[in-house]
C-alpha cells in the first residue's frame, strides 16, 4: 500500500529555476567559473587518496563484517543529513573493497575521484576507457542507499542491459536493488525496473515514461493538489510506472545534455488531416514547376527558402488548384516553402531512408534510423510527397518535452563524459553543473598527427583511401570515422574497389554495433563507423597491436562540434595504450560550406589549391573558425529553444501545467 | 517564439483541448483607425486594454466555455480560410490575453506563476517609476463615485450650452487681455521672481486640479470610468493627475479627442475668469493669484499640454487625429525599422507602418519628438542644476542613467543578441561602430569656424569738448549739429549785454582817463604818472572784455563733426561760463571698447592674433572692420558705459549693490579695437555693439569639453 508520502514523492520533481538573463546571467557566469576552479580537482584527489590510504584496513575485513559495515552505511545514508556527508569517504572505501571482491575490479583513485565528483553533483570529464561504468556504479550505490530514486542514464538499450547485469553483484552485496528499463519492456516490467533503488535506462525511455505518467495524471499534476484529491477519493491503481525524479547520473552527458538536448521527445497519436494530405501532393506538384534561383532562393546555412517575385507570380497563378484553406497568399506561400524545404534541404539516404514505402529519419550524428521520429507537421508529408510515397497521417502531439528541460527537473544531476570542457559554460548556465576534469589513470601517449587539408572532396577521398591502404599494409587496425551514413557507404564502395576488407557499421543492431566496435582493435582490421557509433564501448587492442603502434583513428570530416572530434580521436590510445589519430578535411566539407563566411570559403579554396607556404595555417584557422561559429550558433539555438519553452510555459499556464 | 505565420504549431496540443473564453466583464468596442477596423477589449476592473485585428477577434469571439479552442479555430478557419490566424498566432494571442487578465479558464492555473507575474509587474512598475523620475506618479484615491454623483450637475455644462458659454467667456477674456496688454506685459517680468513663486505654485495646483477634473468629467460623461487620482511629481513639483485612460476604448474619435482636450478647455475657461478678476481688482493677493492663474493656464497649456512632442494631452489628441494609436512607440519602431533596413540590411521584417502616409507621419514624429525631447530635457536639467546644486547633480545622474547609459546598454545588447540581426550582425555592429566613430572623429578632428562675441561700446578716437569761455545768451547757431566743421569755423554766437555795457563803460572810462591825462600834462604833471597807469589798466581791461566778446562767437578748435545734443533748445538761453556745449569728434578714428569675459579671454592671449569685426546695435547686418586691437592685460570691474550692464539693457551682469549699474558682477578684460573708417555705418560715439573674434577653427568636441569644465568650475567651484 502506498503511503501518502510515498505517493507524493512519486510525482516529485524539481521545478527548474529560471534561465537567468542580463546582469544575473553575468554574475551567474562568474559563479560558474568559480565553481569550476582547479582546487576542486585537488580536493577530489586528496579525498581519493584518503580512501586509498584506508585500503589495507578494508582488505583485512572478512566478508561478513564488510557486509555488516556496508549495511551500517546504508542505514546512515537512508537517514541522510550531515552524518552521511561525513562518512562518504569511509563508505566509498567499503564499496571499493566490495567491488574488488565481487567484480574483481579494484577501482583506481581516478575512479574514486570520479565517483566523488558524481556524488557531489559535478560533471566529471573522464577520458575514454577510464572505466566510467564502474565509476557511475560507485556513485549509484551511494545514491541508492538513500532510497531516493536514482537513475543511471546511458546511451542505448544494449548498454543498459550490459551495465546493469555487470554491476549487479556489487549492488547486491551493498544492499541496493538494481533494475533496467529498455524500449522493449511492457508497463509491468517498467514498473519493476523503476521500482529498484538504482535504475539503468536510456534518456529516451526515461523521458517517455515520465511523459506517459504525466498524461495518465490528466489535469492535476501538482503533487500537493493530487495528494489532497486522492485522500478525498482514493484510487486503487493509477498505472504510473515511475517514482519521481531525484538523482540522475548521466553517461555521455555532452551528447545527451548538449547535442541532443533540444530534440524534444514527442508522444503523439496519428490524426486524420485530409486537408494537409491533399495540399501536400498539390504543393509538391507546384513546387516542381519552380526553379532554383529564378523562382526561389535557398539559404543553406539557415535552411530557409525565399520566393522571388517571379516565384510568387507563378504560385499565384496556380493557387486555384489548391484546396480552399490554402488559397490565400500567406498560407500558400507557407505550403510551398515547406515543399521546397523538403526538396532542397532533405536528402534521401542522408537525412532519411525509405523502408517499406515509408520515410525513416536517419539520425545525422549516429547514422542510425529512427523509425519513431517524424518531422514537424507538414515537412514529413512534404517529403513523402516528394518521394511519391503515400502520405502518412500527420501525428498529433499530445505531450512534448525537450531533454534540456527534462534534465533540469532533477534534484540532483551529475554526469560523466569524455569531452566536456568546450561546453562547460553551457553545462553551468543551463544545468547548473560545474565541470571538473578528472586526470587520467595512465598518461595518454596517443599521437595526434597534423590534419591534412584538401581543396576538393574528390582529392580528400582519394587521399583517405591511399592512407588507409598504406596503414593497412603495416597491419595496424584502423577506425575510420565518417559524418554520415552516405559518406561511410561511399568510402565502403571505394575500399571494395581496391579490394580491401573492412567492417562497416550500418547501425541496425546495437549489440552487433558494439561488438564490431569492440573488435576494431584487432590486427588488420578496418572499421568504418559514423562518428557517434558505438559510444560507450571500449576498443581493446588485439594481441601484438600495441607493438605496431596501436589503433589509428582516421576522421574523414570535422564535426560541427570539436567535442565530437575529440571523442572520435579518443578511441585510440585509451588507458595509456599507444595510438594515433588524424583528420582529413577538404574545403568542400559541409562544415565549411555551412559555417564559414562565403568570402573566406573562396580564400580557403584558393590557398589550398595553390599550396603556398602558410596555406596549412590558413586552413587550420578557417576550420577552427567554422567550428567555433557552428558551436556558437548551436548554443544560441539551444538557448532560444529554452527561452521559447519557458515563455510558452508562462504564457499558457492557464492551460494547466504542462509536464514541467 | 516560432514563426507566427505558420498554420500549424507543435505546441498546439497545449491549448487545443482547453475551454476558455473572455471574462464576462470584458467590454468589446469597435474603433476605426485610418480606415482599418480594430476591436478594443477593455477590462473595467483593472483598466486594461487590448487591441485586436478583426480576424483575431473572430477567433476570440468564438471562444466559449462549451467548446474547445481547437473547435473554435476550426470554425474560424472554415469561414475565413485566409485571414484566420495560424495556430502559432493563436497561441501568442491567447498568451497576451492571459497576461492582460482578460481570459476566463476553468483550470485553477498555476497559482505560483500568477504570484510570480504579479511580483514581476510590481518590479517593472517600480523601476519604470524610478527611471521616469521627471514624471513620477502616486495614485491616491478613486474619484469615480464622486464624479458619478456630481455628474448630473456638472455634466450639463458639457454640451452645446457649455460650448457657447465657453466661447463667450473666453472671447470676452481675450478682449479684456488685449485692452490691458501693456499692464499684462509689464507684470509678466516678475512672474519668476522668488517672491512670486509660492503664488505661482498655488495657482498651478488649483488650475491643474481643475484641468484634471475636466478630463475626468468629460470621460465620465461619455461613459468611461475614472478610478485613479493622485499626485504626479512633475520635475519634482507635485501636481495632481487623474487616470482617464478608459477613454481609449471610446468608439468615437471625436469623443476621445474631446476627453483629451477637456483639460485645456477647462483651463482656458478658468484662465478667462481669472482674467476678469485680475482686471477688476487692485494690487493684492487675489489680484496676483488671478494673474498667476492666467499665466499658468495659458502658457502651460500652449507650451506643454498642447505640444504633441511631449507626452501630454496634445500627443494623445494628435495620435487620435492621425488615427495612429501608440504613436510614439510605433514611431520609435519605425525609426528602428528604417535603421535596420537601411543601415544594417535586415530584409526579413515588415515595416510597422502600413501605408505610405503612416510611414511619413511616424518618421517625422519620431525624429522631431526625439530632437525636441533632448532639447527640453537638457534645458530643464540646466535650469534645475543651476538653481539647486545637489538635486541638479542627482537629477543629472538619473538622467545620465536613463537617457544615456540605459539606451547605450540596450543598443549594445540589441547589437549583440537581438535575433533580428542574426544574419547581419557583423554588418550591424560594423555600421554602428562606424557611425559612432565617424561622429566622434567628426567632432574631434574636423575644425569648425570658431568665434565668440563680446559686448562693447563705440568711442571716438579723438574728441574735443566745446566749452564756452564766456557766459552769455545763445544768440544764433552758426553750424548745424552733425555738420563737418573746420577749425576756426564759428559754431554759434552768444550775446552778453553786461559785457557790452562793461565794454562801453570801460571805453568811456578810458576816454575819460585819456582826457584827464591830456589835462594833467598841461596842469598837473605830478598826477600824470598814476593816471597813465590807470589808462593802462583800462586798456587792459578793455582788451580782456574784447577777447571775451570775441569768445562769444564759439569756434571749432579742430576739424571734426559738431555733436551737440539738444543745442537747439539753448537758443535764447543763458549759459554760464565753462559749460560744455557739445563735442567735436574726429570721424576718421573710432575705437571700440569691448568687455571680454574671463572664459573667453584666454583665446585672445593664447593664440596668434585672431581677426575681429564689429556689429553695432541696430545695424547688425553691416560689418565694421577692425584693423588693430589690443587687450588691456588687467582685469577690470567698471564698465566703460552703463549701457553694457543689465541696468542699461546690456548683457553684462552687474553687481547688485551698484545703483549706477556700471560695476560688473564678475571681473572682465577690456579690449580696445580701432575701427576702419570707411564704412556705411554711422559711427556714433557711445553706440553699443558686439565685437566678434574669429579664432582659429577648432573641432567641436574639445571646445565642448572645455566649456563644460568652465561651467563646472564657475558653478560649482570645482
Amino acid at each position: 500500500m502506498l503511503t501518502p508520502t510515498h505517493d507524493y514523492r512519486r510525482l516529485d520533481y524539481r521545478v527548474p529555476p529560471r534561465v537567468l538573463a542580463g546582469l544575473d546571467a553575468m554574475v551567474n557566469r562568474g559563479v560558474g567559473i568559480y565553481q569550476r576552479r582547479a582546487q576542486r580537482v585537488a580536493k577530489l584527489r586528496e579525498d581519493a587518496e584518503r580512501i586509498v590510504c584506508d585500503e589495507a584496513r578494508w582488505r583485512e575485513l572478512p566478508d561478513a563484517s564488510l557486509h555488516e559495515r556496508l549495511m551500517e552505511f546504508r542505514g546512515t545514508f537512508r537517514r541522510g543529513g550531515k552524518l552521511a556527508d561525513e562518512i562518504v569517504m569511509g563508505a566509498l572505501g567499503a564499496i571499493r573493497e566490495a567491488s574488488r571482491r565481487e567484480l574483481g575490479l579494484h577501482p583506481f583513485p581516478v575512479q574514486l575521484m570520479g565517483a566523488l565528483a558524481l556524488h557531489r553533483g559535478f560533471l566529471a570529464e573522464m577520458a575514454t576507457g577510464e572505466g566510467k561504468t564502474l565509476t557511475a556504479g560507485l556513485a549509484a550505490v551511494l545514491a541508492g542507499w538513500t532510497k531516493r530514486p536514482c537513475h543511471v542514464v546511458t546511451v542505448n538499450d544494449y548498454l543498459v542491459e550490459r551495465d546493469a547485469a555487470w554491476l549487479r553483484p556489487l549492488y547486491t552485496v551493498c544492499g541496493v536493488t538494481v533494475g533496467g528499463v529498455t524500449a522493449a519492456m511492457d508497463p509491468a516490467a517498467r514498473l519493476k525496473g523503476y521500482g529498484c533503488d538504482v535504475t539503468y535506462t536510456t534518456s529516451k525511455e526515461l523521458l517517455a515514461d515520465f511523459l506517459r505518467d504525466r498524461l495518465r495524471l490528466g489535469g492535476i499534476q501538482n503533487p500537493t493538489q493530487r495528494l489532497i484529491r486522492r485522500l478525498l477519493a482514493p484510487v486503487a491503481s493509477d498505472g504510473l510506472v515511475m517514482r519521481g525524479l531525484h538523482t540522475a547520473i548521466v553517461d555521455e552527458a555532452d551528447s545527451l545534455l548538449i547535442d541532443e538536448a533540444v530534440t524534444p521527445l514527442i508522444i503523439s497519436a496519428p490524426t486524420k488531416n485530409e486537408l494537409l494530405k491533399e495540399a501536400g501532393i498539390l504543393a509538391e506538384q507546384i513546387a516542381g514547376a519552380l526553379e532554383l534561383e529564378s523562382d526561389y532562393r535557398a539559404n543553406s546555412r539557415y535552411k530557409e527558402i525565399e520566393l522571388t517575385d517571379s516565384g510568387r507570380d507563378k504560385l499565384a497563378g496556380r493557387a486555384g488548384q489548391l484546396p480552399g484553406l490554402w488559397r490565400g497568399n500567406d498560407r500558400r506561400t507557407e505550403l510551398i516553402r515547406q515543399a521546397l524545404v523538403a526538396r532542397e534541404f532533405f536528402q534521401r539516404d542522408k537525412h532519411y531512408i525509405i523502408v517499406d514505402g515509408k520515410i525513416v529519419i536517419v539520425d545525422e550524428s549516429t547514422g542510425r534510423p529512427m523509425p519513431q521520429r517524424t518531422w514537424r507537421e507538414g515537412v514529413h508529408q512534404a517529403i513523402e510527397a516528394k518521394e511519391g510515397l503515400p502520405l502518412s497521417d500527420p501525428s498529433e502531439t499530445i505531450a512534448r518535452l525537450s531533454f534540456q528541460r527534462f534534465f533540469r527537473c532533477f534534484h540532483k544531476l551529475s554526469g560523466m563524459t569524455g569531452t566536456a570542457r568546450e561546453a562547460s559554460g553551457e553545462f553551468w548556465q543551463v544545468y547548473g553543473l560545474p565541470v571538473v576534469q578528472i586526470p587520467v589513470n595512465r598518461p595518454c601517449v596517443r599521437q595526434h598527427w597534423p590534419d591534412r587539408f584538401f581543396a576538393t572532396d574528390a582529392a580528400k577521398w582519394n587521399a583517405v583511401v591511399l592512407e588507409i591502404e598504406r596503414l593497412h599494409r603495416t597491419g595496424r587496425p584502423l577506425l575510420v570515422g565518417t559524418r554520415s551514413v552516405a559518406s561511410s557507404e561511399k568510402l565502403a564502395l571505394l575500399l571494395s574497389e581496391r579490394g580491401l576488407d573492412f567492417k562497416l557499421i550500418n547501425a541496425t543492431r546495437l549489440a552487433e554495433e558494439a561488438e564490431t566496435v569492440a573488435m576494431a582493435g584487432e590486427q588488420d582490421r578496418i572499421t568504418i563507423a559514423t562518428n557517434m557509433a558505438g559510444r560507450g564501448t571500449d576498443i581493446k587492442l588485439g594481441a601484438g597491436v600495441a607493438e605496431m603502434g596501436g589503433l589509428h583513428v582516421l576522421a574523414t570530416e570535422r564535426h560541427e562540434s570539436g567535442r565530437v572530434d575529440r571523442q572520435l580521436f579518443g578511441r585510440a590510445g585509451r588507458q595509456g595504450d599507444p595510438g594515433s589519430a588524424q583528420a582529413f578535411v577538404s574545403a568542400e566539407d559541409e562544415l565549411i560550406r555551412r559555417f564559414l563566411p562565403v568570402s573566406l570559403q573562396g580564400v580557403l579554396r584558393r590557398s589550398l589549391e595553390a599550396r603556398f607556404v602558410g596555406s596549412t595555417q590558413i586552413a587550420e584557422k578557417a576550420f577552427s573558425l567554422a567550428q567555433r561559429r557552428a558551436q556558437q550558433m548551436a548554443f544560441k539555438q539551444r538557448r532560444a529553444v529554452l527561452k521559447a519553452d519557458t515563455w510558452l510555459e508562462e504564457s499558457l499556464s492557464f492551460a494547466g501545467g504542462d509536464t514541467v | 517564439m516560432a514563426d507566427a505565420q505558420s498554420t500549424f504549431s507543435e505546441s498546439w496540443y497545449r491549448i487545443a483541448g482547453q475551454r476558455i473564453s473572455l471574462r464576462p466583464s470584458v467590454r468589446v468596442r469597435r474603433q476605426n483607425f485610418r480606415g482599418d477596423r480594430w476591436i478594443v477589449l477593455e477590462d473595467p476592473f483593472n483598466n486594461a486594454f487590448f487591441r485586436l485585428r478583426p480576424a483575431a477577434y473572430e477567433l476570440v469571439a468564438r471562444l466559449r466555455p462549451d467548446r474547445t479552442v481547437h473547435e473554435a479555430w476550426k470554425e474560424c478557419l472554415d469561414r475565413f480560410p485566409d485571414e484566420a490566424p495560424g495556430q502559432e498566432a493563436v497561441i501568442q494571442l491567447l498568451a497576451q490575453l492571459y497576461f492582460a487578465n482578460l481570459l476566463q479558464y476553468n483550470l485553477a492555473g498555476d497559482t505560483a506563476q500568477l504570484f510570480e507575474r504579479f511580483k514581476k509587474r510590481r518590479q517593472r512598475e517600480l523601476s519604470s517609476r524610478f527611471l521616469n523620475i521627471m514624471f513620477m506618479r502616486f495614485p491616491l484615491l478613486d474619484p469615480d463615485r464622486f464624479l458619478v454623483r456630481t455628474l448630473p450637475v456638472v455634466g450639463k455644462l458639457i454640451g452645446r450650452f457649455g460650448a457657447l458659454l465657453w466661447l463667450v467667456v473666453v472671447g470676452a477674456a481675450i478682449k479684456v487681455a488685449i485692452d490691458h496688454w501693456p499692464t499684462l506685459r509689464s507684470q509678466s517680468e516678475n512672474v519668476l521672481s522668488p517672491g512670486n513663486l509660492p503664488l505661482l505654485y498655488a495657482s498651478l495646483v488649483i488650475i491643474k486640479t481643475l484641468h484634471e477634473f475636466g478630463h475626468a468629467y468629460f470621460c465620465r460623461k461619455f461613459g468611461g470610468e475614472v478610478h485613479a487620482m493622485g499626485v504626479m511629481l512633475m520635475i519634482f513639483t507635485p501636481v495632481p493627475y487623474m487616470d482617464a485612460t478608459s477613454a481609449w476604448s471610446f468608439r468615437s474619435r471625436a469623443q476621445r479627442m474631446l476627453v483629451g482636450a477637456a483639460g485645456m478647455i477647462v483651463e482656458l475657461f478658468f484662465a478667462a475668469i481669472a482674467t476678469f478678476i485680475w482686471a477688476r481688482t487692485g494690487e493684492g493677493v487675489v489680484h496676483s493669484l488671478a494673474y498667476n492663474a492666467m499665466i499658468v493656464a495659458s502658457v502651460s497649456t500652449l507650451v506643454f499640454n498642447l505640444n504633441p512632442l511631449l507626452r501630454f494631452d496634445g500627443y494623445y489628441m494628435l495620435s487620435d487625429l492621425l488615427e495612429i494609436p501608440n504613436l510614439s512607440q510605433r514611431a520609435n519602431q519605425q525609426l528602428g525599422f528604417l535603421a535596420e533596413r537601411g543601415l544594417f540590411g535586415v530584409r526579413r521584417f515588415e515595416s510597422p507602418a502600413r501605408t505610405r502616409e503612416e510611414t511619413a507621419w511616424l518618421t517625422t514624429f519620431g525624429i522631431t519628438s526625439g530632437i525636441y525631447r533632448v532639447i527640453v530635457f537638457a534645458g530643464v536639467l540646466l535650469v534645475v542644476a543651476d538653481k539647486f546644486l545637489i538635486i541638479g547633480l542627482i537629477m543629472a545622474a538619473v538622467c545620465l542613467i536613463s537617457w544615456v547609459t540605459v539606451p547605450v546598454w540596450k543598443l549594445i545588447k540589441y547589437l549583440a543578441t537581438s535575433p533580428r540581426l542574426d544574419r547581419v550582425r557583423l554588418r550591424a555592429v560594423a555600421v554602428s561602430v562606424g557611425l559612432v566613430l565617424v561622429l566622434v572623429s567628426f567632432l574631434q578632428f574636423v575644425p569648425f569656424p570658431n568665434h565668440f562675441r563680446a559686448p562693447g561700446i563705440l568711442r571716438a578716437g579723438q574728441r574735443c569738448e566745446v566749452i564756452n569761455q564766456t557766459a552769455g545768451t545763445v544768440e544764433v547757431l552758426l553750424a548745424k549739429q552733425g555738420e563737418h566743421v573746420r577749425a576756426g569755423q564759428p559754431l554759434m554766437r552768444l550775446s552778453n549785454r553786461e559785457l557790452e555795457v562793461q565794454i562801453a563803460h570801460t571805453l568811456a572810462r578810458s576816454q575819460e582817463l585819456e582826457a584827464r591825462v591830456l589835462k594833467a600834462t598841461k596842469d598837473d604833471i605830478a598826477s600824470l604818472k598814476p593816471l597813465q597807469s590807470q589808462v593802462e589798466a583800462a586798456v587792459q581791461q578793455l582788451a580782456k572784455f574784447r577777447a571775451d566778446e570775441a569768445a562769444l562767437t564759439i569756434r571749432a578748435r579742430q576739424d571734426g563733426i559738431w555733436v551737440a545734443p539738444g543745442i537747439d533748445t539753448f537758443v535764447g538761453r543763458w549759459v554760464t561760463r565753462g559749460n560744455q556745449l557739445g563735442l567735436l569728434i574726429d570721424p576718421t578714428a573710432f575705437e571700440f571698447t569691448a568687455t571680454v569675459q574671463q572664459e573667453d579671454v584666454d583665446a585672445l592671449f593664447a593664440r596668434k592674433m585672431p581677426g575681429a569685426e564689429v556689429r553695432l546695435t541696430g545695424q547688425a547686418s553691416t560689418i565694421v572692420g577692425v584693423h588693430d586691437w589690443q587687450v588691456i592685460p588687467a582685469e577690470q570691474r567698471m564698465l566703460p558705459s552703463s549701457a553694457l550692464g543689465w541696468l542699461g539693457g546690456g548683457d553684462v551682469a552687474i553687481a547688485p549693490d551698484d545703483p549706477h549699474g556700471r560695476r560688473a558682477a564678475e571681473p572682465f578684460f577690456e579690449v580696445r579695437a580701432k575701427l576702419d573708417s570707411k564704412t556705411g555705418v554711422a559711427l556714433l560715439d557711445g553706440r553699443s555693439g558686439k565685437i566678434r573674434f574669429d579664432l582659429e577653427p577648432e573641432p567641436l568636441l574639445p571646445r565642448w569639453t572645455r566649456r563644460l569644465w568652465q561651467l563646472l568650475q564657475k558653478r560649482y567651484q570645482l
